[in-house]
Parts: structure tokens; sequence; C-alpha cells
């Protein structure tokens, strides 16, 4: 049994290590990927331009728009004309300011004064963040021109536990890991089990009597080394490029690594086992990958909000829980106590796999539909 | 097999299994086997036993269930019917006593040679010390010593099959089982590991081994002819050979065509019974010898034939086939082709090429080959995989531009990719692709559409291609569905639909079983026949006899040329068949290796092929060298020189002289 599993491991490390397509598909495009999904994705929004259109010009109205402009969230756009709204029907400018002629002398007389903002709602998320963006600023500006009364009976002090300066890459980075750490160990190995069904070799497996225990086992390990290897430079590299570190006991995280691998790897294994060829292989581990591990993990939408019946889908998605393990131990540095759970979670679905890919071998014999 | 020089004694002997003589136990036993895929039934019914030690060949058509029972007896795949036992062991429980050659290679190119030894070796659990040493003598053994670090993908075909045979080997199986084991080997490495075959029998392994080659069949202690799930024949080669009842003669004359019809028409009478035209000769079946030469002597006499030779001899394994193809009746018959026959003999060369070279950089794939293909001539282009067949074709027909020489094609001697011109010749490589969804009509009516054929000739000529396919009635089939051996017929139909003055065949047979390839040939002979020029590249060497003039290709340079008669007839020495007691074959084998070079001695079931310079002073020694080991001579006779024969001759002779690089790396 040893014996077996060692030969077929240590064949398979050979052959990936001839393999430019595999080398690459280890190391090159995780790390690409890490590159573009770490920099390309960013949930608040910055810089969006607008225009301001200031009919009063005085000390208050300057103070107002400055106040607009001084966090980089917003960006003033040029235009010329009278008439701010063209700027965004020509889509330079996502909102248009218009501060009244009166808006001083009312403000200074105590009455109130209404400053029109018109926000494109093409992008009603976005439309959102400009209105609530908005509201703050205006607050802000009257707290800090004491034009309002600092004595209200309630006030909410909010503070940001985990990521006080709402640094986004801590959010998104460990999340990317979940991501290229399940597609290219399950591609991986589903191309190193199909690849023996397309070139015939696997009936001199076969002939030879290992297991399918044992064929498994062997080829699985190999590409959990690999994997590692993988999870290494991923994870050390991005750790240095997004300027993140661990938050806490990184022990959690290191038995997830693994345990998520291992389900990764059990899952291409199971894919490969299944297709006849090498391309049926590939697509159908690189799509169910990127639609689970990416849209139902809870990397970018939020879990609570997918409806009902794929939310059942979503809850046996293996990144939903590796994707809390791996932002527990570079945010929120918890530790055991807050994702034991999951990292169970993780270790059944591994088991699982690998029990699937096993039954999918079956007797290690040729099937009625195949072979002449 | 190593090249073993004079002073040497040959490969170590080896030890493999415990039974040393042959005719024991048996081995394999096969009852009543059947096997289905849905209602299409592969086997149906398949009995036979092997006993240790015995090489045993199943030759049958593609699609015939020979690799269906292969996959049974290696435990791959359940019986729907029937027992298998294997050393006395359901297959399964047999599969660590087995070793297995499957039909595509089952190495990874990936791994160097060693690795894939080890690879195997750890599957199997073998002993690491115990793997050192197999390892040790194996790939000596198999010529591949020095590569032990070499790619398995950048092993030559050749190598490729016996570093997959040292695979097999490296768990001491005491039963072997090989697929179509030399499909696509280069004829050298073909008899070398042949050779190292009938050695592995000698030391007591038993070898089931499935072949298309009959000169190979030739090779197997006893045969079974498979057809359509069945066993239509079975026993040794010779006892199949004269089951016929039947002799062989051998003519050679001016006008084969006009002969061949005369005798045709014979065959009504009762003493001539098949003719075949082979390349620069005619054979004949005859059921009484004497009467039958008398006959065919009158005959030629009285329609003032001029009758240059004839040699009676005995029937070959091909003369079995084809009888057992008449009694099945599956053979279509000729059929004038709809359209073509306008054509005259033209004069002059079809094809030409006048010292013709090509370089790759600095390495020389064809160097100053001069060839001539008339109009109705079949020409054979031979030579190992990478002697520069294929760079030579395409020259040919100006896919590729020579570095040197000139090349004229059906007249033209510029402008080779001319519209006009590309429609006057046919080209059908080993690759040829039909669509495998579409239709076998739909297939043909897709190129008539390309060779832009008259629209009142292209159903005529679709029809003309499924009737002499044999596939009348079956034109609306997926053409995926078509056994190798129709595909490559109707491959071969789309590449004529347009009536081509020149044809040229890359390969067209690799892989196709001895009944298709005869079906084909018919056809080839039909068009060439009609004043077509052909001109074929192969590495089947028994299909050259079909030619009528060939050319050797070695490292790029033709080294021999002529009609196949002369070819044979050109080689120096004679060739002998020795018959010993059998079980002392082996022995007598490498005594004989320690005194002649090792391709000079090869083992033909219980017979040794001796090739001999210098036949009397040489035979002396033979006697001398066999009596003094005690191995009696029950038989010796000299036979003529197969093509084979002469191809390895000549490349072996060319790489003692150290001329050229006998087989590729």
């Amino acid at each position: 049994m040893r014996s077996r599993v060692r030969a077929q491991c240590s064949k398979e490390l050979l052959q990936f290590r001839r393999d430019r397509l595999t080398l690459g598909l280890a190391f090159l495009l995780p790390l690409l990927s890490l590159l573009i999904l770490g920099f390309a994705i960013r949930l608040e929004t910055k810089h969006i331009p607008i225009v301001v259109q200031d009919l009063d010009r005085s000390h208050l109205s300057y103070a107002f728009t400055d106040r607009l402009f001084a966090t980089d969230q917003f960006h003033p756009s040029r235009w010329r004309g009278t008439d701010p709204v063209a700027a965004i029907d020509r889509g330079s400018a996502r909102a248009a300011v218009i501060i009244p002629p009166d808006f001083s002398r009312r403000l200074k007389a105590g009455k109130p004064s209404s400053v029109q903002v018109l926000v494109d709602g093409t992008d009603a998320n976005n439309a959102r963040v400009i209105r609530n963006s908005f509201q703050a600023t205006t607050e802000f500006f009257l707290r800090d021109q004491d034009l309002i009364d600092a004595t209200q009976p309630v006030r909410a002090r909010i503070r940001l536990w985990f990521n006080p300066g709402r640094k986004e890459s801590l959010y998104i980075v460990p999340g990317v890991y979940a991501v290229v750490l399940w597609i290219f160990p399950s591609l991986l190995a589903a191309i190193a089990m199909v690849r023996e069904k397309e070139k015939q070799t696997i009936l001199q497996v076969y002939a030879s009597g290992i297991g399918p225990g044992e064929l498994l086992l062997g080829k699985g390990l190999a590409y959990l080394l690999v994997g590692g290897a993988m999870a290494l430079v991923v994870m050390g590299l991005g750790s240095l490029i997004f300027g993140v570190g661990f938050a806490g006991d990184p022990t959690p995280l290191l038995v997830g690594t693994t345990l998520y691998l291992a389900s990764a790897v059990s899952f291409g294994l199971l894919l490969g086992a299944r297709s006849a060829t090498q391309n049926a292989a590939v697509q159908g581990v690189s799509l169910i990958g990127f639609l689970t591990a990416l849209l139902l993990s809870g990397f970018i939408y939020p879990v609570s909000n997918i409806p009902f019946p794929l939310s059942l889908v979503s809850a046996i998605v293996p990144a939903r829980y590796f994707i809390l393990i791996s932002r527990d131990a570079y945010v929120r540095g918890t530790g055991w106590p807050g994702v034991a759970f999951d990292v169970l979670v993780v270790l059944v679905g591994a088991v699982v796999l690998f029990v699937a890919a096993r039954r999918s071998l079956g007797a290690m014999q040729l099937d009625a539909g195949a072979g002449r | 097999m190593p090249k073993s020089s004079p002073a040497e004694s040959g490969p170590e002997p080896v030890a493999w299994g415990g039974a040393v003589a042959r005719g024991g136990a048996v081995v394999l036993q096969v009852q009543g086997l059947r096997r289905s895929y849905g209602a299409l039934e592969a086997v149906r019914g398949l009995d036979f036993q092997v006993e240790a030690g015995e090489i045993f060949g199943l030759i049958g058509a593609d699609g015939a269930g020979k690799t269906s029972s292969f996959h049974i007896l290696a435990g791959l795949l359940n019986p729907t019917a029937g027992t298998v036992r294997v050393l006395g062991l359901p297959p399964r429980q047999a599969r660590s006593r087995v070793g297995y050659l499957t039909q595509t290679f089952s190495l990874y190119p990936d791994l160097s040679v060693v690795e894939n030894l080890r690879y195997v070796a750890g599957l199997r659990q073998v002993a690491s010390g115990d793997f050192q040493e197999r390892r040790q003598r194996l790939l000596p053994l198999m010529g591949l010593g020095p590569f032990g670090d070499r790619l398995a993908g950048q092993l030559s075909g050749g190598m490729k099959q016996k570093l997959a045979l040292c695979c097999a080997l490296i768990d001491r199986p005491e039963l072997l089982l090989l697929d179509e084991p030399t499909t696509g080997v280069d004829p050298v490495s073909r008899r070398e590991f042949w050779d190292v075959l009938a050695q592995l029998a000698s030391e007591g392994v038993t070898i089931l081994v499935a072949t298309p080659y009959l000169d190979e069949a030739e090779r197997c202690h006893r045969i079974a002819l498979i057809h359509e799930g069945r066993i239509r024949r079975r026993g040794t080669p010779l006892a199949l050979k004269q089951s016929l009842d039947l002799t062989r003669l051998e003519l050679r004359c001016r006008e084969r065509i006009r002969a061949e019809a005369l005798l045709e028409q014979a065959t009504a009478r009762d003493t001539i019974v098949d003719v075949q035209t082979f390349g620069d000769r005619l054979d004949v079946l005859v059921s009484d010898a004497e009467r039958g030469a008398q006959e065919v002597r009158e005959l030629f006499e009285r329609q003032d034939l001029a009758l240059q030779d004839l040699q009676v001899t005995t029937p070959t394994l091909e003369n079995v086939f084809v009888t057992l193809l008449r009694q099945e009746g599956g053979q279509p018959l000729p059929l004038p082709f709809p359209g073509g026959g306008e054509r005259q003999r033209r004069d002059g060369p079809a094809i030409a090429a006048r010292s013709l070279s090509r370089n790759f950089g600095s390495f020389q794939a064809v160097r100053q080959v001069d060839l001539e293909v008339r109009y109705g001539e079949i020409f054979g282009l031979l030579g190992a995989n990478g002697a520069g067949k294929t760079t030579t074709i395409k020259m040919l027909c100006g896919l590729l531009e020579p570095s040197a020489g000139q090349v004229s094609l059906a007249g033209e001697t510029s402008r080779l990719r001319s519209r006009e011109l590309l429609g006057r010749i046919g080209y059908m490589s080993q690759k040829f692709t039909l669509y495998d969804d579409l239709s076998i009509r739909q297939n043909l009516a897709f190129y008539a559409g390309v060779y832009e054929i008259p629209r009142a000739l292209r159903r005529q000529r679709i029809d003309w291609v499924l009737a002499s396919c044999g596939l009348e009635g079956q034109g609306d089939m997926a053409t995926g569905q078509l056994p190798g051996g129709w595909k490559q017929r109707v491959a071969f139909g789309a590449a004529v639909l347009h009536d081509p003055e020149v044809l040229f065949l890359d390969e067209p047979t690799s892989g196709v079983d001895p009944m298709a390839r005869r079906q084909f040939w018919r056809l080839i002979n039909d068009f060439a026949r009609a004043g077509t020029a052909i001109l074929v590249t192969t590495h089947y060497l028994e299909e050259a006899e079909q030619c009528n003039r060939l050319c050797f290709l070695v490292a790029g340079q033709s080294v021999i040329e002529g009609t196949p008669t002369e070819v044979k007839g050109a080689q120096p020495g004679r060739l002998y068949e020795l018959l010993v007691p059998p079980g002392s074959t082996q022995r007598a084998a490498d005594l004989l290796r320690g005194r002649w070079p090792s391709w000079r001695v090869s083992i033909f079931a219980d017979r040794l092929h001796l090739v001999m310079e210098d036949g009397d002073r040489e035979l002396g020694e033979v006697r001398q060298r066999l009596a003094v080991a005690g191995i009696p001579i029950q038989a010796l006779r000299a036979i003529p020189f197969s093509l084979e024969d002469a191809f390895i001759g000549t490349v072996q002779r060319a790489a003692e002289a150290g001329a050229v690089a006998a087989t590729s790396p």
C-alpha cells in the first residue's frame, strides 16, 4: 500500500516538474490572478467626478465645496456653460451640486437653505453611495461650522473594529486566497487524472492491480504538496504586496489551508475521473470553481444576500468556510474559538469529495461504454 | 537487442519463469468468451488455450474483437459470458502475474526511460533491490542501456515499444499479453523485438500476441484467425498453409494486366483457384501443381503471351486469409470508375525528381534522391520512421521547397501548387480526416464539392465509392462508426473522387488488418490499371510486394531501387531456413550469434532463418558448430529473401560499413 502510493506520488511530481503547462498553472497563473483580483476589485468608490455650480461665491459656499473635496471620494470635473446637468448627460460627471445665490445669507440669518444635488442613478449602487456620502459630508459641514446644536439627546459613536482604517485590501486579499487556492490545485489534479484516461495510460495502471484508493492517494498527495508550495508563494507574496499580516494565531489558517487544498485536489480528481477528455475536465473544473469560489462564497457578495435555493449550494461550498478562516487569520485574529467550526466543515468537505472520487473510479475497470 | 560483435556470445541467458520446456501446463484457458457493448457484440464466443512457453498469435481485422479480448484477459473488463482462467485464476486475481502491453503506447512521454520503469515497478511493488537488478539486465537486452536518462517521448517508435516491453517484464510475468506491439515500428526494430520475444518464450514466458502483420504470424508457434468475434482457423502457421491443400504459382510476365484478366476467366475451371497481382508478379493458386502449371503454360501459349518465369511454391498465410475472405463472401467486386476511362496512357514521367535534397538547419532530411514514376505505375517509397519519406512526398507535391534538385509533376516543373495542377493530383495521408460526425455520404458529397466535380457525375462517383467499399445502402451511417479498415477505403474513395492523374498515398494502410489491406490494394491496382500514377509510402514491407517498383530510403538517401524481384535478387548471399528440435531453437540461435552478427540469425517459431554470404563454406561451419553443441539439424533449405530481409540486410550492411546510421537515434 505505502510503496504504491509513494511510487504514484513521485511519478506525479516528476511529470508535474517536466510539464511547462502545469508549472505555469501552479505558480504563474495563481500569482497573476492574485494581482488582478487584488488590485482590480475595489468595493469602495473613489474619485467620483462631480460638478459644482456655486452661485453664491461666499466664504461659506467655498467652505462647503472644500469640504466635498476634502476626501478623495469626489473629484471636481471641469465643465463649461451654465447648465451643470449637461455634464451628467455627457457622462463626464456622476453628480451635480448647485449652491443657491442666497446660501450664506440664509444660513447667517439662521434659516435653512437647500443645496440641490443631482445624482446619476444609472448605477443604482453607486448612486446610493454618492447620496450617503453627500449626507455625511453635509452633516460634517454643519457641525464644523457650528450650525447645529451639539447637544442632541442621542448620538451614535461609531468605531470600526478589526479594520479601523477601513483598509480594503484586508477584506479582499484573504478572499482572493480562497479563490486562487481552490481553482488551480483542482485544475492540476483534474488534468493529472484525466490525462491518464485520454492517453490510455490508465489501462496499464488498471492492469497493475493498484487499488483506487492508492491511486487517488498517490495523485492527491502529490498535488497537495504542489498546492502547499503554491499557497506559500501566493500568501507570502500577497502579504508583502498588499501589506496584510497575521492578526492572531496562524495555526487555524495552517490547518485550514491544508484541508482546503485537500478538498480542492479531491474535487479535481473527482471531475478528472468523471470526464473523458482534458477539455471537458478543465472546463468543468474552472466553470464550477469560478461560480462557487467567486460568486457563492461571500468573497464579494455577502452570503446573507444569496436567495433561497442558491443559498443551499453556497452552504456546501468549501471556499465559503475557508474565506472565514482566512479573514479571521488576517483581519479578525480571534483564532481557534472563532473558526473551529469552519475548519471542521472544510475537513468534512475534503473527506466527502475524496470518497466520491474513489467511488467514481469503481473497481478500476473499463466500464461498458468504453473501449472496444 | 545489442548488436553483439562476433567475439561476444550474445546476451546472457536470463531465466524468467520456472518452466523451460514448452508444451506443458495450460497457462491461459478461454471458453465461450463473449462481450457485448449494448446491441453490438464484439466478441462472440472465443475458445482457445495457450500452453506455457508458447507464442500464440491472434490475427484478425480491426473490430474483430481482439482488443476487447485482451482487456478481459488482463482483468480490465468483465466478460458478458464465458470463462477465462489465467494461470488457473480469474483474470483480476492473476493481474500481478501478467504483463500487458496495450495497443496505445502506455508510457509517460515526459518521464525518462528509467523513471517510466521505476514507476511501473513501484505500482507492481517490486522490491528495490530486484528492480535495480532487473533494470540492469532488461535495458541492455532491449538495446536501451545507453538511453536510461532519455525522455520516453524522444525515443523512436521501436525503442518506445521495447521500453514498454521492459515495463511489462519488470514484474517477471508468467504471461505476456501484447496487443499489436509493433504497429508503427520500423522493420529493423521489429525484427529485434521479435528476437526478444523468442528468447522470452524459450525461457518459459507464455506470450499471447495480436498482430496485423502476417510475417509476424509466421513467427508464432500457433495462431488463430479471428473474424467478427469468432475464431475461424486455428493451428500452426505451417498447418494452416497446408490445410488449404493448394499450390502457389509465381508467374512473371510482361503483360500482367492482360494475363490476369485471362487467368481470372480461367478460375471458373477446377484447377486454377485464385489469381492476384503482386507488384511485378502474379500469384496463381492451383489445386494441383503439375496440372496447374500445365494449364497456365497452355493458356499463355494459346493467347500468344510470353511467360518469363514460373515458380512452383507453397501458399502464404495471405492466401489462407484470402480464401477465408472468399468463403465469408465479403469481397466487393471491382467496379468501373464512372466518368473515368477517357484517360489515355501518357508518355513521359508522371513524377520525376532529380538530385532532390532538403535540409532543416544542419540536418539533411533528404539527400540527392532521384526517382521517376510513370503513368499506370505503383511506386513504393519505403523506409523506417524518420527516413525522409514524408519530406520527400511534400517536396514532390509542392508543399515544401527543395533545398536543391528539380521536381516535375504531371509535366509541370514550376507552380506545383497551381489550382489547375492541384485538380489533377490526389493526396491521402495516414491522418486523412473524414468528419466522424457526418455520414459517409455527406463526407463524400463534401469532397465532391471541394473538387468541383460536375454535378452529373457526383452521384455516380459517390455510389461507386460506396459500392467498391462494400458499403452499398449504408451511406447514411455515421463515419465515426466505421472500423479503421473501412474508413481507410472511404478516405481513399474521397481522395480519388476527382479522378486524379497522379495519386500520393502517405502510409495509407498503417494499422489496417490483412483482409482490409488486400481489398484496399485491389482498389489501388484498379486505378493504376486505368493509367493513374501512384506513389505510396509504407513501412509494411510485405505490402511493398504490391508495388511495381520501389526504393528504400535510409537516413534520407535512396539505398536500393528496382522492382521487388530485382531488389530481392540484388541481395548478396542466400537465406536458409533451419529446423532444429523444439526447445533448442534459442540455444542454437545464441550459439550462431556468437559467430555471426545477430541480425543474420532470427527465430521463426521452431525454425531459424540464417543469412549467409557464402553459402557452402559458412553452412559447413553452421553444421559443425551445432554438431559440437549436440543440436541436430532436422531440415535445412534455401528460401527466397523477403523484401524485409532485403531491407534489413541493406541497412545492417550499411551500418557495418559505417556509411549511415543503422536505426534512428
